[in-house]
């Protein structure tokens, strides 16, 4: 009962106040909205409207392969005459002029290169001010480049891909999305845990609870329970966030990653994540306890952030770490999760990880609920 | 010592037996203090007994040792030796059944601006395991009685002092104490405030309540206490009822004596 009451007034705490509520979704929605529209931006599959006018000069099977690049056989227009063509590529009336020297394939062919001797040339005209004349100058170059490896190697390579599109995101997400969602639970329980532990704290308002009949374990169970509970909310928001809108960011399906992931996948990362929330809340928890002011907690939570984070870009980039470490509390959930999401999890090491996040949650509720009961700490006497 | 053995008016309800309590000082306290020490003894060997149905008064200069008597016999800190006992319950080793016994007011716990007076009243009343329609029914008789009916919806951060202070009484007495203890109950309130408060005091002592608070200002105690005990640099110097410590003299005469007599100097 008492417990309850401790309970219902941190969530009542929260959930009558917007700014808080606000703070807490606002991030995971900012990610998704930031992240879809650069994704967007960069992988749009919009057709340019834009026409070019380009003339060509002379004659070349060049020309067929450049018509064909741009999806039209006659797209490159033949100069009446080279000097007027010129003209209107100078006054911007048109974006490019290619000039090939009479009899060009067939120097090309008769061409070997050794010292001395010159080769074949191609001439271009355009404007490097100018975007369009400039973008299609690149294209054009590019062409005519590969076309230039092509006759000059002896040999090719012929490269294929193997690997899903949703392998592809997975193995990327794999690395990033771990990394990222201890990240977000680390300021989602941040934000509130400081404000309801430390602030009470300094306030006097924790004091005023001491005073009462309720068990100290209950005090310390009553602020993290619920905390780790919406700490949860923010950090399923900025999870949501990052994980809908990283495929879009990296132009890939997210449908396809979503059903490689699988139920016992998400099932796993749901657990992972279940677990790291309330340990994260109770060692910030510690930390306020211990603090004599927010700012005094703030300082200390993050150099414990740092370290956190320190961790987790180690374990993202180091491969072949041991079963070692499902000893290590948060570290062990980074690695179990980015081996869901790479489809390489080990189940016991996941469920074993989470028993370990659980029982260090426990001591440390154990220690807040010491803390509680120490003038020292509480009065700093 | 059993609850059961003090059903009588005027029989011994608080004991305080020989406690002492010394702080470590930080650096930047001794300088303040201008000593050298490391520690300071805030109590030294303290002993009273407060009576059911008596308000008993710690009365002496700041720095003397009241508010750390006070905050032992609330459980809030244990004495270095020593113990005190509320309703027959030792502060140092039950301390839980000592927290269901006192009511403790004081201006250093506050309570939470965000919430409104009805709020707190049901939180603290459920955290001191009051049923449901006897908190109700307490409610309605203490914002009555306090006139917190009409901002009962209000959050607390939006009110006058005089008005947190009512609520911190009545939220500090939520569980209707056998003990209540109030440390400078009168500081900074306004006169209305302040005469509402003493009343009140004086109708809990009417109710058979035992009231322990520690005040500077020797009108208060001259009004309402019963019992009255002098504390100098953490000693009981005096110790009994108003009428044996006055001795004839106003109070304010016989405590600068008893200071003068105590610290070597003349006030």
């Amino acid at each position: 009962m008492k417990l309850i009451a401790l309970m219902k007034k941190e969530f009542r705490r929260f959930f009558h106040d917007p700014r808080l509520i606000v703070t807490m979704l606002i991030p995971g929605l900012i990610i998704y909205l930031i992240y879809s529209i650069l994704g967007d931006a960069l992988w749009s599959k919009e057709q340019d409207t834009y026409s070019y006018k380009a003339y060509v000069a002379g004659e070349s099977r060049l020309c067929e392969m450049i018509n064909t690049a741009f999806g039209s056989d006659e797209f490159l227009i033949p100069a009446a005459d080279e000097e007027t063509a010129r003209k209107e590529v100078e006054e911007g009336k048109a974006d490019a002029l290619i000039v090939f020297p009479q009899g060009f394939d067939e120097a090309v062919n008769a061409y070997v290169p050794s010292p001395g001797a010159k080769a074949p040339q191609i001439k271009i005209y355009y404007r490097a001010a100018d975007t369009q004349s400039s973008a299609f100058y690149a294209a054009v170059t590019g062409i005519l480049s590969a076309y230039e490896d092509s006759i000059a190697n002896k040999f090719d390579i012929a490269a294929d891909n193997f690997s899903s599109d949703s392998e592809i995101v997975g193995s990327v997400l794999g690395g990033m999305l771990p990394f990222l969602v201890v990240i977000f639970i680390f300021a989602a329980c941040m934000s509130i845990t400081l404000e309801s532990v430390a602030g009470e704290k300094e306030r006097g308002t924790l004091a005023t609870i001491l005073i009462t009949s309720a068990k100290r374990s209950h005090v310390a169970l009553g602020k993290v329970i619920p905390l780790s509970c919406i700490s949860a909310i923010g950090a399923t928001s900025s999870f949501l966030g990052v994980a809908l809108s990283m495929p879009k960011l990296m132009g890939m399906n997210v449908g396809g990653f979503i059903g490689s992931v699988g139920f016992l996948g998400y099932f796993l990362l749901f657990l992972l994540i279940l677990s790291v929330v309330p340990l994260i809340v109770s060692l910030v928890s510690v930390v306020s306890t211990y603090s004599k002011s927010v700012k005094e907690a703030s300082a200390y939570t993050s150099v414990l952030m740092i370290i956190t984070m320190v961790l987790s870009i180690v374990s993202t980039f180091v491969s072949g770490i041991g079963n070692w470490v499902v000893a290590i509390p948060v570290l062990n959930a980074v690695v179990c999760m980015q081996g869901v999401l790479t489809g390489s999890f080990s189940l016991w090491q996941s469920l074993v990880s989470v028993a370990v996040n659980i029982a260090f949650t426990a001591l440390l509720v154990f220690a807040i609920a010491k803390m509680l009961s120490s003038e020292r700490v509480m009065f700093g006497t | 010592m059993e609850t059961e053995v003090f059903a009588e008016v005027g029989d011994e309800i608080v004991r305080v037996e020989g406690i002492t309590k010394t702080f470590t000082l930080s650096r930047k306290q001794k300088k303040i203090e201008k000593t050298a020490v490391d520690r300071k003894v805030a109590v030294d060997r303290l002993s009273f007994s407060a009576y059911k149905g008596q308000i008993y008064g710690l009365l002496g200069p700041n720095g003397a040792g009241k508010t750390t008597t006070l905050r032992i016999l609330s459980t809030l800190i244990k004495p270095d030796s020593g113990d005190a006992f509320v309703c027959g319950q030792s502060v140092v080793k039950e301390p839980q059944k000592v927290r269901d016994k006192i009511g403790f007011m004081t201006s250093e716990l506050k309570l939470d601006g965000f919430f409104t007076p009805d709020y707190l009243f049901d939180f603290f009343g459920n955290l001191h395991g009051v049923d449901g329609e006897v908190l109700k029914a307490r409610k309605k008789e203490l914002f009555s009685r306090f006139g917190i009916d009409r901002f009962s919806e209000v959050r607390v951060k939006d009110l006058s002092t005089g008005m947190k202070q009512k609520i911190s009484l009545v939220v500090s007495i939520v569980h209707d104490p056998d003990v209540v203890i109030f440390d400078e109950p009168t500081n900074g309130l306004d006169v209305l405030t302040a005469k509402v408060v003493t009343d009140f005091l004086a109708e809990l002592r009417a109710m058979g309540k035992s009231i322990i608070l520690s005040t500077h200002i020797f009108s208060l105690v001259e009004k309402l206490c019963d019992r009255v005990g002098i504390i100098i640099d953490g000693k009981t110097v005096t110790d009994g009822t108003l009428q044996e410590v006055c001795a004839g003299e106003t109070l304010e005469k016989r405590f600068f004596d008893i200071y003068g007599e105590v610290k070597g100097e003349t006030v």
